[in-house]
């Protein structure tokens, strides 16, 4: 039936497969479908950044995919980011140390933006890391505490 | 006996805190970072469905027929609420002063584009939006009022059926010798200013739960609630139903910026809740619901102000007219945004004789409702502007006009025109130091350099008040019946478990402010504990103790004083146990560093575990009228505030957090665009509990503050068409629009708030806008041209531009 | 903000996507990176009956020299423009404009033909397209065809594109050895569409004083991107100098037709656009080492 769709995938390393509408957003597949209520919605047209995953390894909005765009693809979740035992990543880390949240609303988009970016620019500079968090709206910090943060998961996963 | 409420932290019980005033890892942090955090949204209860709200397209209709059946039949949709159905189980919405709204949903007309008009509850919010374009509204579209001026004509239609006017609040408050003031000056400057609309814009929407079993009559809610005692009478009154038969659960805020409390939809829910007859519903609001519909808009002012000087600077009177668009309805306390600025109207100027003159109109665009800083910051960016223009006149350097009126260190507590009590402060002190830590001198030299290259480059040294907790009495002069009282209670419940672990129950979520945090800072300090073992935890309402929950300013003075005072009861009680531990007299014990001893005697001693697992195991050893439980209650309440009098004399609120702050920026002529160069603050907040939740208060405030200086607005179209309806247009700042900002310390403590805090969660966004357009002004005063009108954004400066000769 | 009902379709090959497009008459609309379609399709502003996903057509995903130039596939994203050797040789300026397309989570879906497709006038590939006289191929069930840029935009999103039809490559010149450009654009925050912004592109002669051709491309100041020949004519023949520069910025203002909205007028616009045309003209010869 081409208004609904099976969608298997895996998000932080587990699979699963569900069927759903083919008009489903991804970040509602998720939430809901999936049950990873950790990336939130803000706005619906992929603005403010809350709904911000990885899918492949790239940060995306999920709030404009659609579920069925992300069928075999492989994606990371603010969910994937820490140890199951307890232990918080250092991206985590470095944001509670340098009070890079205080609401937690817009965190995991930023969180996994951040992952993108530290991933593939570990020497990225104060202004390319701006144009990266430039993609997020937070109403809460004014943003210097972010990006201290950001500042601080680069050096330790540079020292990891 | 209960122990005085200590006013400083060198009054907790312990010979150092070792947590209070620092810095510490907040326990909120780990749910959030990891994303396992329970929003209203993230909610799921057994059989819950979804709703979706049909709003009004048009600014002013009458409904002329509603077809619901098409959306019935929807597969998938539960029910349907419409107008008539409101109508009959309800009264209109809450709003202050009485009789200026409506009901939760248009029933006869609609009064703004966005007015729910009709609910549908349904299996997925997919479904629900499938049905609202199924229900079949005949509008008949009625001359809609969205000019204020026109408004207040005598020939405008009246936006409210049954209302002979649109002009919902009229009211003028003289204070001092205002005329003789103005007749003796020996300068009057004149100016009008023109402030527009924007909203708190939380990134979590609003979410609300509601399920009203038919069989034992309990509504319960859940969702986002910021403020449920605050709410609850607004439910009781527009709902009939029983107090006791509510119980709000609230679930932890993704911001809140004054929207969270959204009554009407909480009534408007339950409602839908009360048609389904016992299963739940959840509505989760869209941003573009959120930015049209969300009755939350703030300030839609027009001002007419003048201040009058004597020739060496001092200011002798001040008159000012304030027009505020209140949009459909004066709904909830928006009214109070217009009586805020009495408790500070002169900022941190002495300013005896000030005529104060607001008048808050409806017309056909979306209500106003709370808003951070409820009002000050178009005030505040009001009295710099004219001090600034004055200062030109006079042919005065602004900051020596500033110091000249600064009230002085030696003045507090210092009372206000209006009765309003500022409690301590050190203006010239906190100017001094920012001029310092700026390196003002510098700066000019370094404008100087540019005006002679052709740029323009402005400094703007501004300075606020930030009351802290104020609510009641202010809203006595909107509404004396509901409102002459002077509580705004925060209570809290304390008590010890078997395992000598300490637990603190809270009467509202954590949303961004880090208030479990300090109370477990507070509590780990006063009880000599580790922060470990303290949980703080929120409890739903009918649990709770009364709570007014964090507005205005609030949390860190009132849920201070619940905490030290439950933490004082608690420790009386057990010391009557801890006496008979250490066979002393109760008299002759204190607790001091977690230890309770018989003072004096070196030797034996007892931690708070101990004593309470003591009274837990052997109530029948402990003297008459103790229980064997280590738990205190204690409900904080704002002292020495007083009820108005008929001319807006009281004491209103309870604290006065002061703020300077440097904004230096440059315009881009030719395109009016701003840049913010430097940005320096100043903040005397008393007492610092933790300094790096105060930085962070700040630095939002500051980055909130330059979205509404430069970036957002509502605006509307001649048919109250909203044209900011989405992200796309209504511009919230990122990263890149925020200057990187200084933020120095000034602390006078207050001598009447526990532990010396002030209020900081409003913080920066009373002073940013002043600050900016300050800056901005003196950019471009060499060309002779001055802005006046809030967002400063590049069209209107460049616009402004084009006036001048030299252009 | 939920989109409507519609028929979903993500086929692996071009022909089957087509056949699609064709069957339903107009009725579809095609999905590749999501970044404009997706939130109209949530606010429900766009309700087509059928969406062609084609993002599994593999083959499309390409970005291949050619020609000197460069040819983009339909499914190359937005970040290959900063990524890419091949853009980054032969059009750098594709790869500096990239600075102002959105962010960087927007441009890791958001595809360089799908900018292109949508065609708002205020953003920047569309302009880039005119101003390298890029060559776009409409393919369609039946056929192929090439079209121009300067035939390609016709009105506010709306290009030469037939509904049954997907933009499948577009192919960039080569920019001459001798010849430097540079964007610019006013807009109210970083990474937002543009109130006003310029592809300038300058070759001067052998000595580098006089221009012998210039190209002067305009965003957000009209129903499609607009190229200004009398501007450009302004220009030719000159010396590159201030007062040179002057009347072509003059010349812009008048060449423009900018509209009304609520963030900027068409005042503003003009005079916005006739200040962009100075500044991008001083950054172009800049990169000439020449100020």
């Amino acid at each position: 039936m081409a208004t609904t769709r099976t969608v298997k995938l895996r998000v932080n390393g587990v699979a699963y497969e569900h069927t759903v509408e083919a008009r489903k957003t991804l970040v509602d597949f998720l939430r809901e479908d999936v049950g990873l209520t950790g990336t939130n919605v803000g706005c619906e047209h992929g603005v403010c950044g809350a709904c911000t995953i990885l899918m492949n390894g790239e940060a995306v909005r999920s709030c404009i995919m659609l579920a069925a765009q992300a069928d075999g693809a492989d994606l990371m979740t603010v969910e994937g980011l820490a140890k199951p035992g307890g232990e918080l990543h250092p991206i985590q880390e470095s944001f509670r140390e340098k009070h890079g949240l205080q609401c937690g609303f817009c965190t995991p988009g930023f969180l996994m933006t951040t992952y993108e970016l530290l991933s593939k620019h570990p020497d990225a500079d104060e202004a390319e890391m701006k144009e990266w968090l430039s993609g997020h709206l937070c109403r809460c910090t004014g943003y210097q505490d972010i990006l201290e943060s950001v500042k601080l998961a680069a050096s330790r996963l540079r020292n990891r | 006996m209960v122990t005085a409420e200590p006013k400083l932290p060198s009054e907790l019980p312990i010979s150092q805190p070792r947590h209070v005033g620092k810095d510490s890892a907040r326990m909120e942090d780990p749910l959030l970072l990891t994303g396992k955090v329970e929003y209203g949204n993230d909610i799921r209860t057994p059989g819950m469905l979804h709703a979706a709200i049909l709003r009004s397209p048009h600014a002013h209709a009458r409904i002329k027929s509603m077809d619901i059946s098409r959306a019935e039949n929807l597969p998938g949709v539960a029910a349907v609420l419409t107008g008539k159905e409101v109508k009959d189980w309800s009264r209109p919405v809450f709003g202050v002063p009485e009789g200026w709204t409506g009901y939760a949903l248009a029933v006869e007309k609609t009064h703004w584009v966005g007015e729910p008009v009709a609910v549908i509850a349904a299996s997925d919010r997919y479904i629900a939006e499938d049905a609202l374009e199924l229900i079949d509204v005949e509008y008949e579209p009625l001359e809609p009022v969205v000019d204020v001026f026109r408004a207040v004509s005598a020939s405008a239609p009246k936006v409210l059926e049954g209302k002979d006017s649109n002009v919902a609040y009229d009211r003028r408050f003289v204070f001092g010798d205002v005329d003789g003031a103005f007749a003796s000056a020996d300068l009057i400057v004149r100016e009008q200013f023109r402030w527009h609309r924007s909203s708190g814009n939380p990134i979590e929407t609003c979410v609300c739960i509601a399920d009203w079993n038919p069989f034992n009559g309990m509504l319960t809610l859940r969702g986002g609630h910021r403020s449920p005692h605050l709410i609850l009478p607004a439910l009781v009154i527009s709902l009939g139903v029983s107090s006791q038969q509510v119980r709000i659960i609230q679930s932890p805020l993704g911001g809140s910026f004054g929207v969270k409390t959204f009554a009407r939809y909480v009534v408007l829910i339950a409602l839908m809740a009360k048609k389904l007859g016992g299963r739940p519903v959840k509505w989760t609001e869209d941003r573009i619901e959120h930015l049209i519909g969300n009755s939350s808009h703030a300030w839609d002012r027009h001002y007419d102000c003048e201040l009058a000087l004597k020739c060496d600077g001092t200011i002798a009177g001040m008159k000012m007219q304030l027009v505020d668009d209140l949009g459909a309805f004066s709904e909830w306390l928006a009214i109070g945004m217009l009586l805020k600025p009495l408790l500070c109207l002169g900022s941190c100027y002495h300013i005896a004789n000030v005529d104060y003159s607001c008048k808050g109109v409806i017309t056909n665009k979306t209500p106003q409702g709370p808003l951070r800083a409820f009002g000050l910051p178009p005030h505040f960016w009001v009295i710099e502007q004219l001090i600034e223009i004055a200062a030109k006149k006079l042919g005065l350097e602004s900051n020596e006009v500033r110091r000249r009126n600064f009230i002085k260190k030696d003045q507090f507590p210092y009372v206000s025109p209006s009765g309003n009590v500022y409690d301590s402060g050190d203006y010239e002190a906190s100017l001094s130091l920012l001029l310092s830590k700026a390196g003002y001198d510098e700066l000019r030299r370094e404008q100087q350099t540019a005006r002679a290259q052709g740029r323009l480059l402005g400094i703007g040294v501004v300075s606020s008040i930030e009351p802290g907790l104020t609510g009641p009495p202010m809203l006595a002069l909107a509404s004396p019946r509901i409102f002459s009282r002077t509580s705004s209670p925060e209570g809290i419940l304390l008590r010890i478990d078997a395992f000598g672990k300490v637990i603190a129950e809270l009467g509202f979520p954590p949303g961004g402010q880090s208030q479990h945090s300090f109370v477990r800072q507070i509590l780990a300090d006063y009880l000599g504990v580790a922060l470990e073992d303290v949980q703080v935890i929120t409890v739903d309402s009918l649990s709770m103790q009364p709570s007014t929950g964090p507005i205005s300013s609030s949390m860190a003075i009132a849920l201070s004083g619940a905490v030290l005072g439950a933490a004082a009861r608690l420790t009386d009680k057990l010391k009557r146990a801890a006496a008979v531990m250490l066979e002393a007299n109760v008299d002759d014990v204190e607790l001091f560093d977690g230890q309770f001893r018989v003072r004096g005697v070196p030797g034996k001693s007892l931690v708070v575990a101990q004593v309470a697992q003591f009274m837990m195991a052997r109530p029948d050893l402990l003297p008459e009228g103790i229980d064997g439980n280590p738990q205190a209650t204690f409900v904080w309440n704002p002292p020495d505030r007083t009820i108005p009098d008929e001319k807006g004399f009281g004491r209103y609120s309870v604290t006065a957090a002061g703020a300077q702050h440097l904004c230096m920026v440059e315009v881009d002529r030719e395109t009016g665009q701003v840049k913010i160069l430097k940005y320096v603050m100043v903040d005397d907040c008393g007492v610092r509990l933790n300094p790096s939740v105060v930085r962070g208060m700040l630095m939002g405030g500051m980055a909130h503050g330059v979205g509404t200086a430069l970036l957002e607005e509502y605006v509307y179209d001649d048919q109250g068409q909203m044209l900011t309806s989405s992200y796309m247009d209504y511009l919230m700042p990122t990263i890149m629009e925020v200057p990187a900002a200084e933020e120095h310390e000034m602390c006078t403590p207050s001598p009447i708030s526990p532990l010396g805090v002030k209020g900081v969660g409003e913080g920066a966004l009373h002073t940013t806008p002043a600050a900016v357009l300050c800056a901005l002004n003196d950019a471009l005063e060499p060309l002779g041209v001055r802005i006046t009108e809030a967002p400063m954004t590049p069209l209107r400066i460049w616009k402004a531009l084009q006036t001048t000769p030299s252009h | 903000m939920k989109p409507a009902k519609f028929d979903y379709y993500d086929p692996t090959n071009l022909d089957e996507a087509l056949t699609l497009l064709d069957t339903h008459q107009g009725d579809g609309k095609v999905l590749a990176g999501g970044q404009s379609l997706m939130p109209l399709l949530n606010m429900r502003l766009a309700r087509p009956n059928i969406v062609v996903d084609i993002n599994r057509i593999k083959e499309l995903n390409y970005v291949r020299a050619s020609d000197g130039g460069v040819a983009i596939g339909a499914l190359a994203r937005q970040r290959a423009l900063q990524t890419e050797k091949l853009i980054a040789e032969r059009v750098p300026i594709l790869q500096e404009a990239a600075y102002y397309i959105a962010h960087p989570q927007i441009r890791s879906r958001g595809t360089i033909c799908g900018s292109i497709a949508h065609a708002d006038p205020a953003a920047e590939l569309p302009a880039l397209a005119l101003a390298l006289d890029a060559e776009m191929t409409l393919t369609g069930a039946k056929a192929a065809r090439t079209v121009g840029a300067e035939t390609f935009f016709r009105n506010f999103f709306t290009t030469a594109l037939e509904a049954n039809e997907i933009l499948t490559e577009v192919r960039f010149p080569a920019q001459s050895k001798d010849s430097v450009w540079s964007v610019l654009e006013i807009s109210r925050r970083h990474g937002d569409f543009a109130i006003a912004g310029i592809v300038a592109g300058l070759t001067l002669d052998s000595d580098r004083q006089i221009i012998r051709r210039a190209r002067l491309v305009y965003f957000g100041v009209g129903p499609t991107p607009i190229r200004v020949k009398a501007a450009e004519d302004a220009l030719i023949g000159q010396a590159a100098a201030e007062p040179v520069f002057e009347a072509a910025a003059q010349s812009a203002k008048q060449g423009i037709d900018p509209s009304n909205d609520i963030h900027a007028s068409e005042e503003y616009r003009r005079a916005v656009a006739a200040t962009l045309t100075k500044r991008a003209l001083r950054a172009a010869l800049q990169k000439l080492g020449k100020s």
